[in-house]
């Protein structure tokens, strides 16, 4: 591994740490609440929540069939919690890889060494990817471990694939935060940015499918080729992940051109 | 003897703020260059310019024979910031063997500098004092014996000891064929060990003088006392000597430049006390460029 990666990696243990026990302990608790959840279906069953509006149903993440394993799944991990944690992880990972260093001065000396600047950024953000996949990793092992636990009846494959979707999702908008931090150089805006689109990016695909004026915003929004193709039910939605994954590198690109060519610490 | 650094017409604007305006300056191989100037002068400004922290706005610059922009040259650079920034949990001894491992070279030498400015690398960086910190940064700056060293006010909250065995290093640096450029505020910090200084103000580079020279046009007062009288002819009229004072045994006057004429002159007679005082070669030197310069030198 390249010494700048395995360092910013050291660097960032402490969170790596904080946040996937904090996922996990989210994760643990609400998963080993299903039995009792499945054990009530005339409660939590889908006639029981059909008298939420629709639009409500989505914003609150669904509710769909919530007394069924994948069901449930989606509704408590993959539809909100999931995204958000994951996503406020990234966000603060990417942060710390040129925007809060530069603000604090210390990207100084880094950029003093026989490093070029975009070898700084890929390092950089190859970091954030890796310390990402860890949590990654760890959650999902901790999910299926559940998922047998309490019969939740989904198979290990989809898991995986909504999982991987979790990843690619937080990743992107990760990218995002540092690729704006690589141009502007300051971690307000990186945060404010990445957040303002995550949040807004949420909002329209709970939304738009019940609001046709906007309903084309839908194609350019992330969490739409994370959600729309229901991966815990459908498989794989290889298609909208490689267009996340396109994204990412688009952003990785953008973000190694502007910090090559712009003063730092000013 | 070739340069190590090379700057033309350079200038770096911030927006419509004035950081550096066409400074032509070159250091050659083994000089020690002592970079002068007061707050907001340009000193860190052209410094981070010539590491390619930041660009040019106009002009040209060649390190070591190359383009700052290209990153393998860095790897024969040590580099001082001015405001240097160390924070986080890491210790400094693993910090510093992180930047080694980038370099590919320096490791050992880490010991070694920490010892002699007795640095302490067992506390994390972010609970250095503000001194040990200037220690880590010159420690880094130093252990890749670079051939090139950019120290920007290095001296800067060291201890007299401390600021007495990093110019020893400074030395060494230079007898072992490196270059040095160091900042400063005021020339009594570099004059010991610089070759040449330079000093900008107001973004500008107003003089370049080499301290050997400063030294020649030193202004002295020297006074001779003797076994016996002396008369004063004897030591009227001597090039570069003015105010003179001949009393009974003792002779006092300034000197201008060499004092070559009045030791000879003085060597005829029997000299049983001399007193020469060290010029201030700050003044002279302020002396000289606010001629050049005509607007007062009210900063500083
Ligand atoms: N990032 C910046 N944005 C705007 N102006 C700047 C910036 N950095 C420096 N300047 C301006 O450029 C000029 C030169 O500043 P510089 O930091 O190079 O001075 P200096 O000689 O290092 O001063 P000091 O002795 O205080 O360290 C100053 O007028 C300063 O205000
Ligand atoms: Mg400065």
């Amino acid at each position: 591994m390249p010494t700048l990666v395995r360092k910013t990696l050291r660097d960032y243990r402490r969170s790596l740490i904080g946040w996937t026990v904090g996922i996990c302990a989210f994760l643990t608790l609400y998963l080993s609440i299903y039995p009792s959840i499945a054990a009530n279906p005339d409660v939590y069953g889908d006639a029981a929540l059909a008298k939420y509006p629709g639009a409500l149903r989505d914003l609150m993440g669904g509710l769909d069939d919530i007394a069924s394993g994948a069901g449930y799944l989606q509704t408590l991990v993959y539809q909100l919690f999931g995204p958000l944690l994951f996503i406020v992880c990234a966000v603060l990972l990417a942060n710390r890889a040129i925007a809060v260093p530069e603000g604090k001065g210390t990207l100084e000396l880094t950029l003093a060494l026989p490093l070029s600047r975009s070898r700084i950024v890929l390092e950089r953000w190859a970091a954030v990817a890796v310390g990402l996949l860890i949590v990654t990793v760890v959650s999902f092992a901790l999910v299926t471990t559940m998922v047998a636990l309490v019969d939740m009846n989904v198979e290990v494959d989809r898991v995986l694939a909504a999982h991987t979707g979790l990843y690619l999702l937080a990743l992107l908008v990760g990218t995002l935060a540092l690729a704006i931090g690589a141009i502007t150089g300051r971690k307000a805006v990186a945060l404010a940015a990445s957040g303002g689109v995550a949040v807004a990016s949420y909002a329209i695909e709970s939304l738009a499918k019940n609001v046709d004026a906007i309903s084309w915003l839908r194609w350019v929004s992330p969490f739409r080729y994370y959600a729309d193709g229901n991966p815990l039910r459908l498989g794989w939605p290889v298609g909208d992940y490689l267009i996340l994954a396109a994204a990412i590198a688009v952003l990785l690109f953008t973000a190694v051109r502007a910090f090559d060519r712009r003063d730092v610490g000013v | 003897m070739t340069a190590v650094i090379e700057a033309e017409g350079l200038s770096k604007f911030y927006g419509r703020r004035r950081g550096l305006e066409n400074l032509t300056l070159t250091v050659a191989a083994g000089e020690v260059f002592g970079y002068l100037g007061p707050n907001g002068a340009g000193k860190t400004t052209t410094i981070r310019l010539l590491l390619d922290v930041i660009r040019p706005t106009r002009g040209r610059i060649r390190i070591l024979g190359k383009d700052p922009r290209d990153h393998r040259v860095r790897a024969r650079i040590g580099y001082l910031p001015g405001e240097l920034s160390l924070e986080g949990t890491e210790r400094a001894r693993e910090y510093l063997e992180f930047l080694a491992q980038v370099r590919g070279s320096g490791r050992s030498q880490i010991p070694v500098l920490a010892e002699r400015l007795e640095a302490d690398l067992s506390v994390s960086m972010g609970k250095l004092s503000k001194g040990n910190k200037q220690k880590v940064g010159l420690i880094q700056a130093f252990m890749h014996n670079p051939d090139l060293l950019v120290l920007d006010e290095p001296t800067s909250g060291l201890d007299p000891l401390v600021q007495q065995e990093f110019l020893a290093m400074v030395r060494e640096a230079r007898n072992a064929g490196r270059t040095v450029l160091m900042s400063s505020h005021v020339l009594a910090e570099v004059e010991h060990v610089s070759d040449r200084v330079g000093v900008v103000r107001g973004g500008r580079l107003v003089a370049v003088e080499g301290v050997a020279a400063l030294r020649e046009k030193a202004i002295r007062r020297v006074e001779f006392h003797f076994d016996a009288p002396v008369p004063p002819e004897a030591f009227e009229g001597l090039p570069g000597v003015r105010d003179l004072r001949v009393e009974g045994t003792a002779v006092r006057c300034t000197i201008d430049g060499r004092p070559d004429a009045l030791i000879k002159a003085a060597a005829r007679f029997t000299v049983v006390h001399m007193v020469s005082e060290e010029p201030d070669l700050e003044e002279i030197f302020l002396a000289y460029y606010s001629e050049e310069e005509d607007h007062a030198y009210a900063g500083a």
